[in-house]
């Protein structure tokens, strides 16, 4: 009888493993051989904006051949964060990379990233849009810069306005809270669906970044300046009346509360939109001469617009730092990196340099995304509780449009945000951090 | 022993050491570590600062009122899921056993959503549940209409939420257990059911006193099968409702995801893990003791 011989195939199998293991590793190219190799980590966005991006490594490599190289890693968007986090845990962050702008504070608080103040000097930083330095700036230090920024706009269709009889309001300007209900009653009155609010969008986040320029518009907070309390700040007297005026929209039907749709008035269904930068290509070729922006409507009296997107920062555990702070020098020049990933994913360019590329940005909606960014935007609170914070708010906002008594809800969602505030361990709070706008 | 025997058994454990080696380094490991973490007040972004916290995330989380409401949701869900699902799929099974080859088609229709990727069925129901606005509606509460009852605002009401995604688990998981049945009334004796049907037993007769009493393992089976994916329900009201409205279909996977990744408290999110595993397993242990497999 045939005996079988285990050892050997036992070790053959660890052997088969080991291989399949190591395969992944890179063989050193000669010609690059002994350059620093610097790791850049990167969310995945549209196919155009990672084609980008690969090209503009590619063009950092040639510009600095012999001296550094960059090698981008791509990860799909839903989990980047998380993939952040378990590489944090597991001491294993690349030298730079890309951040979602609103968790910066937490990475800071963290000890993750590096700051970037010594890299950069005062007038490449002035170049920047004063929206991208303060959402990298905790406690008064840079952590992180991005390409590109964001705006919010609310886009009408001329047409459909005249029809209704409503004025839209002079170039630049938006409507108080009334006149925007004032305006949606004319249009619902006139048959159309006055506006849509997107409360299909699937990612919390598109609510706290939309909606809270309403509950900022009147003066309101989401969370204490320094970034470490809810308690009072979020259900206040006037985020609560702010955001009353907030459901009145859907109390009176002027807003679909669960749509299908996802762009109703590129398809002619409403005849106003509350919605991003990311549709202006698309509204400008649908509507053409009827397309028009303002200004989102305010409660109070400070008209405010959301802003804000990724940026990136420089690991505290960068092995080459230096060659690291050359990369973010590299993706935020205006020619080699702003450019050609604004050209692909149709940001908001973060430098005023870089703004003069663009000729569009002459022409309405463009020139209300810069002026809001240089007037009246405000970016999300920097807190290390953002997550929680934006989950909760979303949570909230959704039920408020659905009819939820507005105080009860606030309340309940500060209760929960205070409760995981108050759970922090002590050791992550060291005295020393604050966060001060 | 036969030499040949004895060759087996010596080589027995190096076939197996790579499976144990994988298990211990990919599951026995990480759970010692999560036990661990469960004591301490580590954070996942700098787990190695953890502190000695003893008790404290277990008395936290069970003090919880976020955390219980989540509990109470999913033992929720499981009540209405598990006796439903497997009579369901009992009688589905019963109805689709036929040899001829029309009913395979009948039978690939009810395990299809089985198949079908969670998040696409999610959406697709999230749009079946779409309550009435500006005269349009969704088809649930069109067919309601049909027979004269009126709309419901099926995922944005805090009573109906978890019924409603209830009822898209059922319909979705019913197939896979319905297979299950399937195979497991192959075994049922045709001479048995042949006898009791000469005899004059009706069809509920035979049902009660023969095919029940033969499949009672595919039975206990299902049942145990069917609780644990049910309380491991996440992905259907994470993407319906996230949670909502309020926190009526807040389930515990959910809100272990939320202290990992939102929080991001490592400590505590490995007391919630234990605390489910334990709450499961226990489960699973309490109704095996009540309805014992029979050994042969």
């Amino acid at each position: 009888m045939r005996s079988v011989r285990p050892a050997p195939i036992s070790a053959f199998l660890f052997l088969f493993l080991a291989l399949v293991g190591t395969a992944g590793c890179r063989r050193d190219d000669p010609a690059t051989a002994g350059v620093p190799l610097v790791r850049v980590w990167c969310h995945q966005g549209q196919e155009a904006e990672n084609q980008a991006m690969r090209a503009i490594a590619d063009a950092f490599n040639v510009a600095h051949a012999g001296r550094a190289r960059v090698e981008v890693t791509f990860f799909p968007d839903f989990q980047y964060n998380e993939k952040i986090a378990i590489a944090a845990a597991a001491r294993d962050l690349p030298d730079a990379l890309d951040l979602d702008g609103p968790l910066v504070a937490r990475y800071v608080d963290a000890g993750l990233l590096a700051p970037l103040d010594a890299w950069f000097t005062p007038a490449e930083l002035a170049d920047f849009l004063p929206t991208i330095r303060t959402q990298g700036t905790i406690d008064g230090r840079l952590y992180a810069l991005g390409a590109f920024d964001s705006a919010v706009v609310l886009y009408y269709d001329r047409e459909l306005l005249a029809a209704a009889g409503v004025e839209p309001p002079p170039s630049g300007r938006g409507w108080t809270w009334n006149e925007f209900l004032a305006a949606c009653e004319k249009l619902h009155a006139s048959g159309v669906e006055p506006v849509a609010f997107h409360m299909n969008e699937s990612a919390d986040e598109w609510f706290t970044y939309a909606f809270s320029p309403v509950i900022w518009s009147n003066g309101g907070q989401l969370i204490s300046s320094d970034g470490t309390s809810v308690r009072g700040v979020l259900a206040s007297v006037e985020n609560i009346a702010a955001l009353q005026a907030w459901q009145a929209v859907f109390k009176n039907n002027y807003a679909a509360t669960d749509p299908v749709d996802p762009d109703p008035f590129g398809s002619g269904r409403t005849a106003m939109d509350w919605s991003g930068h990311w549709m202006a290509p698309s509204h400008v070729r649908t509507k053409g001469a009827a397309l028009g922006a303002m200004p989102l409507p305010r409660v109070g009296a400070r008209s405010v617009a959301p802003c804000g997107s990724w940026c990136w920062g420089v690991s505290a555990q960068a092995r080459h730092p230096e060659l690291a702070a050359l990369w973010l020098k590299w993706v935020t020049d205006p020619q080699h990196g702003i450019a050609p990933i604004v050209r692909a994913n149709g940001a908001v360019p973060a430098r005023r340099s870089a703004l003069a590329l663009f000729p569009e940005y002459q022409n309405l909606p463009y020139r209300l995304f810069r002026e809001q960014l240089e007037t009246s935007a405000q970016p999300r609170p920097r807190t290390p509780f953002y997550a929680t914070l934006t989950q909760r708010f979303a949570g909230a906002l959704r039920d408020i449009a659905r009819g939820d008594e507005v105080a009860g809800r606030l309340q309940a969602a500060e209760r929960e945000v205070q409760a995981v505030i108050d759970r922090r361990r002590p050791a992550a709070a060291p005295a020393a951090v604050s966060f001060s706008p | 022993m036969t030499s040949w025997k004895k060759a087996q058994s010596r080589a027995a454990p190096w076939f197996l050491l790579p499976a144990l080696a994988l298990l211990a380094m990919f599951v026995v490991w990480p759970m010692l570590r999560a036990f661990g973490w469960s004591f301490t007040n580590a954070d996942l972004l700098a787990p190695e600062q953890a502190r000695w916290s003893g008790l404290d995330n277990y008395s936290d989380l069970l003090a919880d009122p976020r955390f219980r409401r989540a509990f109470g949701n999913t033992a929720l869900f499981a009540l209405l899921v598990v006796p439903i699902q497997t009579v369901l799929a009992f009688l589905l099974a019963l109805w689709v056993n036929r040899p001829e080859p029309a009913w395979r088609w009948l039978r690939a229709a009810f395990f299809l959503p089985v198949i079908v990727s969670m998040p696409v069925l999610a959406v697709l129901w999230t749009i079946l549940y779409q309550p009435a606005h500006g005269g349009e509606t969704g088809l649930v509460n069109a067919a309601l209409s049909l027979v004269g009852l009126p709309a419901q605002a099926w995922l944005r009401d805090p009573h109906l939420a978890l019924p409603a995604i209830a009822a898209m688990s059922i319909w979705q998981g019913v197939g896979l257990q319905m297979m299950v049945f399937l195979a497991g009334l192959q075994g049922v004796s045709r001479e048995l059911l042949d006898a009791a049907r000469i005899d004059g037993a009706t069809a509920g007769q035979r049902v009660r006193h023969i095919v029940v009493p033969a499949l009672r393992n595919t039975i206990v089976f299902v049942i145990t099968v069917t609780t644990i994916l049910a309380f491991r329900i996440f992905v259907q009201p994470y993407l319906m409702t996230r949670g909502g409205p309020g926190n009526s279909t807040l389930t515990v996977v959910q809100s272990i995801y939320e202290i990992t990744f939102l929080s991001q408290n490592l400590g505590r999110a490995c007391a919630a893990t234990l605390l489910f595993l334990l709450l499961v397993g226990g489960l699973t242990l309490l109704q095996r003791r009540f309805t014992r497999e029979e050994r042969t």
